[in-house]
């Protein structure tokens, strides 16, 4: 009888496989990316690296000294604060400014993140002047890079928060037209805001501005992002600007909206880097959500296969997104240390990240 | 079947999969005059035709307005179909209670399936973002909803998807109505957990579990 | 979390070397390797050296980079961005703007 590994699925469970059955999940996982983005599968000594890795019956891994890359956090000293969009958080009440020392000095971040509890841009623009104070001292206490993050989140400009009527309800009447208007609308408002709010807290200091989950609102939400991208660097040439995306491909709400003369929808993210190189982004953060149902062997197959292909693809630094739930970590609020550092491991190993 | 009759069912496929309505509505009274039946009609040319075109969607190649549009095209070819059925083999359209749970206004996800269910023929009562437990509870009494769906995009949020579950048998409704839960921080793991009936990892996998919920397959 | 992918993957921020780094890919959009490279030239260390946080405690001991632990009159904050700036050769933003509403030249 072949001897069993302990694997986990992308739900977190815990589940015996053995090597034969690890090795599918890898090879079924590079082949559905492969054929879905109509990119190169993994090679045999890929399959083969990543099967080691996830075999290995050490509960910690890691990359070898020397291999090591830069950490970024999204939305990290929001989350030691309170529960916040996506997850909860810590819930220890000691200020944003605190939490950036923290992460600095407790929890050796290489780059800070700062955010505000909302983690979107709109709910930022009649605040922006406290976020401006708060963030002129922390950055005074605090040595590491500081990256000031939020989300385009164009949710949140549709009825009732948002003035817009939700394109996707006026989509379900088979109102077409005045679905896509409604969302170009929607476009220049979250640009105009992204601009202002990004302009107040690059003034008041910050390294780099953070636009995270970009796409989560389908084509509509990337298009804003590159437009804000774009207007930002001419307005401030030296101005980090990162982009972390929502998903593999980029759904198509408005489906004909374009940048630069490319359709943003149905983009992966080896297409989606060259716009966003070409609208001005420094750090580009391709995702690829989990699948539940699968095991994270299938998912960080899956995940290596689409982030290489950006990491050949693209001119600038490319940070994964690995988290809760996305780049191959399990949907949990405190993923298990064995399925983070596998994938960390196998991802920073054979895609050549500048990043994590 | 003769080879016209599967040449025509081929024709009814590519008719939704290129939201020709014009020519689902032709292929349809086709169909008909070559003796296929209707329920063949549907379900051998235009039910694979709505489900290659979500299997196109889940892929990034067809965007939502072009799923609107092949539902009409789907729409305006089963309307024919069906106004030739017997009365008797005439089924009742399954109704869909779906909404937002309480606290949270992220509605992407959501509209997606409320499309994709549409465009499957699903009777579907959309009843927004952040809506109260009791509202789920209401439109599916009120309608005789066949099964109540419910997305959660937050982990704080997803209580409300076990509260729908404790409110329905409070109401005595749990036995009549089938739950389905969704968004990203849920999994088939919360599902069991709450007593949910099934889990859906998508708006494709929402189709084929709320078809098979309710008997469709 | 954090620490896992920390433990796994991560340079250790200013425990070695990992925020220097990250500062050179955010001001110039410099590959990993780029980086790394840029910022062993200025500090005289080896690429491992790099993420050594017994021989990189000496090097920003030294060159007033700032450190993890606190210890009094050692460069904190801003003071040790100030270094960071001139060592790497870069512009750092809250550095500019501390200089500006201080009254001090900018460039």
């Amino acid at each position: 009888m072949m001897a069993k590994t302990l694997q986990r699925m992308g739900d977190g469970r815990m589940v015996e496989m053995t090597e034969a059955e690890v090795r599918k999940d890898i090879e079924e996982g590079t082949k559905d990316a492969a054929s879905r983005a109509k990119i190169p599968p993994l090679s045999e000594d890929e399959i083969k690296h990543i099967l080691d890795i996830y075999t290995r019956p050490e509960r910690i891994v890691s990359v070898e000294p020397g291999n090591e890359v830069v950490l970024s956090h999204d939305e990290g000293t929001v989350k030691i604060n309170a529960g916040v969009c996506g997850g909860a958080g810590l819930g220890i009440d000691c200020g944003r400014m605190v939490a950036s020392e923290l992460y600095e000095r407790a929890l050796g971040a290489d780059i800070i993140e700062y955010g505000h509890i909302d983690y979107s841009f709109k709910p930022i623009r009649p605040i922006l002047a406290d976020e401006r104070i708060l963030v002129e001292r922390a950055l005074l206490v605090t040595t590491a890079p500081f990256l000031y993050g939020a989300m385009p989140n164009l949710g949140l400009y549709t009825q009732p928060e948002g003035p817009f009527p939700n394109p996707t309800e006026l989509l379900n009447k088979g109102l077409i037209k005045e679905a896509r208007e409604s969302g170009e609308g929607m476009v220049e408002q979250a640009v105009n805001d992204m601009v202002y709010i990004a302009s107040g807290i690059y003034e008041a200091g910050t390294d780099a501005i953070n636009l995270d989950t970009t796409g989560a609102f389908g084509d509509l939400d990337f298009a804003a992002a590159l437009t804000a991208t774009e207007r930002l660097k001419k307005k401030y040439p030296d101005l980090c600007i990162e982009m972390g995306m929502a998903g593999e491909f980029i759904l198509g709400i408005h489906g004909t909206i374009t940048y630069d003369g490319v359709r943003l929808a149905g983009l992966y993210s080896h297409q989606q880097v060259k716009l966003a190189e070409k609208a001005g982004v420094t750090i580009f953060g391709p995702v690829c959500n989990i699948v539940t149902s699968r095991s994270c062997a299938w998912n960080i197959a899956r995940v290596i296969t689409f982030t290489k292909a950006c990491v050949k693809a693209s001119k600038i630094p490319i940070h994964n997104n690995m988290g809760m739930g996305v780049g191959g970590i399990p949907l949990n609020d405190t993923p298990p240390v064995d399925a983070v550092t596998r994938a960390s491991k196998a991802a920073v190993e054979i895609c050549q990240l500048d990043g994590v | 079947m003769g080879k016209e009759q599967q040449e025509l069912l081929a024709e009814a496929k590519k008719s939704i999969i290129s939201f020709d309505v014009d020519k689902a509505k032709e292929i349809a009274k086709k169909g008909l005059t070559l003796g296929i039946t209707p329920a063949v009609i549907i379900s051998e040319g235009f039910v694979p035709g709505i489900t290659e075109v979500g299997d196109l969607f889940d892929r990034g190649q067809l965007f939502l307005p072009e799923l609107i549009l092949a539902a009409e095209a789907m729409k305006a070819g089963t309307t024919i179909c069906e106004a030739a059925l017997p009365k008797s083999e005439l089924k009742e359209k399954k109704k869909v209670v779906i909404g937002t749970v309480e606290g949270d206004i992220h509605d992407i996800g959501k509209s997606i399936v409320v499309s994709f269910l549409m465009a499957n023929g699903f009777e579907v009562y959309d009843i927004g973002r952040d809506a109260p437990i009791e509202n789920f509870i209401n439109k599916a009494r009120e309608v005789k909803a066949d099964v109540i769906g419910s997305s959660a995009l937050l982990t704080t949020t997803m209580e409300g998807q076990k509260k729908i579950e404790e409110e329905l048998k409070e109401a005595g409704l749990r036995n009549k109505v089938k739950t389905i839960v969704g968004g990203a921080p849920c999994s088939q793991g919360w599902a069991d957990r709450i007593g949910a009936d099934a889990y859906a990892e998508n708006a494709v996998d929402a189709v084929i579990k709320i078809k098979k919920l309710t008997g469709l397959s | 979390m954090l620490e896992a992918h920390a433990m796994a993957s991560g340079m250790g921020g200013m425990r070695t070397a990992g925020d220097l780094v990250a500062r050179m890919e955010m001001a110039r959009g410099m590959r990993i390797k780029e980086a790394k490279e840029y910022v062993a030239s200025k500090l005289k260390v080896s690429l491992r050296e790099l993420t050594d946080p017994i021989v990189m405690g000496e090097v920003r001991d030294e060159l007033k980079l700032g450190l993890i632990a606190q210890m009094p009159n050692r460069p904190k904050g801003i003071e040790a961005k100030f270094r960071i700036a001139e060592l790497l050769g870069i512009e750092i933003n809250s550095v500019n703007r501390f200089k500006e509403k201080a009254g001090l030249p900018v460039r």
